[in-house]
């Protein structure tokens, strides 16, 4: 059965197709919907409250590359010889979101023979900085090296990293949490960034653009802890990159989302556009800046 | 008199131990919230606890969401609770999405949300009728459009 409502769901009168410049700028939600005293969780701070979720997402950024049937390449991950080079909490805890997206991408194209060298280097880098427990090694590598049930693979790999989020808030410590984010979206622009090179597929360069809204985000998240001399000089180098973005225009048609049901299922389609316009120029200088950060994080 | 003692504590010991054993965790509830996303990725869970109160109290969670992507959007309540939980999805001033639509009175353990923009968005979780409740929210992935 196919049931079509029409959506009542819009609180606000929507303009349809009026332009919208940038959605970052003003992101607020009324105040009698939000319960200040109770969105508060347990540690309080509005600052881990606000810490916006899936910024960077391993899944997400792989799935987007085998959708457009790029080939797998091996050239594109960190080597994991890299990971000796990691001293500091701070840069052990950027390199295991590295990592985190190179097992995102090696597991998407099921190259098993390959995942237990990153597992094993992301659960010593876990370790190091006390959060190895939440990372199911052992279930890991015995899905790998058996080359069984791969979803789960998928599956425990970010249940895994979600975990170590959670932990790394309810202890005090979200300024790992901050990094690691960060250490994954670095890794995803750049294999998106290596991708560009090879396919010149609209989609590719939208998401490249829109790294601009996502680049917002992070560094807001990462700026509240710019106090600390590694996030300072880490946050120097994401700047560079971010007046880059400034040359790309995104605008924004507004449009009433749609509510379909069918056979018990419920879909929401949003309506709305999304424009990403940049010139080459722009485009190549993103690719470039992407690819030096990349570089000076992971030389070895 | 010691046999009746150690009987009674016997019993206790017992009782305390089917509640615990009964009572669901978080990380259960996560587990169960993956199977009502079925063959979705996951992507991030949320832990939602709140208290009774009316106005029915609120948490919140920004997210990114990523034009071109479906999302599922999956609940699972702990049945140590009364509460039922349901989720709102918000962009910067507009309802979105729901679990719970209010026009048919339907609860739906899971949803799709087709994302044709990207940026931030808010989920808000309550509790039905402001009753104390322990939840999970999922999100998933289902597929790059």
């Amino acid at each position: 059965m196919l049931l079509i409502l029409s959506v009542s769901l819009v609180l606000t009168s929507c303009k349809s197709c009026s332009k919208g410049d940038d959605v970052t700028e003003d992101f607020n939600i009324p105040n009698d919907i939000i319960d200040a005293e109770v969105t508060a969780p347990v540690l309080g701070t509005q600052v881990i409250d606000e810490m916006i979720q899936n910024i960077a997402s391993p899944v997400e950024t792989a799935a987007l590359i085998k959708g457009l049937k790029i080939p797998f390449n091996k050239d594109f991950l960190v080597n994991t010889k890299a990971s000796e080079r990691y001293n500091t909490s701070f840069e052990k805890a950027l390199a295991l979101g590295i990592y985190g997206c190179d097992l995102g991408y090696l597991n998407m194209y099921e190259k098993t023979s390959f995942v237990v060298d990153y597992i094993s280097v992301i659960k010593r880098l876990a370790d190091d900085i006390q959060v190895g427990q939440f990372f199911d090694f052992t279930t890991l590598k015995r899905l790998a090296t058996n080359n069984e049930n791969l979803d789960s693979l998928v599956t425990i790999s970010q249940q895994s990293f979600s975990r170590i989020d959670n932990y790394l808030r309810e202890t005090n410590r979200p300024m790992l949490s901050a990094v690691i984010v960060a250490g994954v979206w670095v890794e995803g622009a750049y294999l998106t960034s290596r991708v560009a090179q090879i396919s010149d597929h609209s989609k590719i360069r939208e998401t490249l653009g829109e790294q601009k809204t996502i680049l917002v985000f992070l560094t807001k998240v990462l700026k509240v802890y710019e106090k600390d001399p590694n996030m300072a000089k880490f946050l120097s180098e994401i700047d560079k990159i971010k007046l880059l973005f400034d040359e790309v225009k995104i605008t924004y048609e507004v449009g009433e989302p749609e509510m379909v049901e069918v056979n018990g299922e419920l879909t929401f389609t949003q309506t709305d556009k999304q424009i990403v316009e940049m010139s080459d120029e722009t485009y190549n200088k993103i690719i470039e800046s992407i690819q030096q950060l990349r570089s000076d994080l992971t030389k070895f | 008199m010691k046999r009746i003692l150690f009987v009674f504590a016997v019993v206790l010991l017992g009782v305390a131990f089917t509640n615990s054993a009964k009572a669901q965790s978080e990380e259960e509830l996560v587990q169960i919230c993956g199977m009502i996303a079925k063959e979705a990725s996951f992507l991030k869970d949320f832990r939602i606890k709140l208290d009774a109160g009316d106005p029915p109290p609120k948490q919140r969670f920004p997210v990114i969401l990523k034009k071109d992507v479906k999302y599922r959007f999956s609940v699972c309540n702990s049945k140590d609770y009364e509460g039922k939980v349901m989720l709102e999805l918000y962009d910067n001033n507009r309802m979105l999405a729901t679990t719970y639509v209010i026009a048919s009175g339907k609860d739906y353990p899971s949803i799709d949300w087709v994302c044709s923009k990207t940026g931030a968005y808010h989920l808000i979780f309550t509790f039905r009728d402001g009753k104390a409740g322990l939840a999970v929210g999922l999100l998933s992935m289902v597929e790059m459009l």
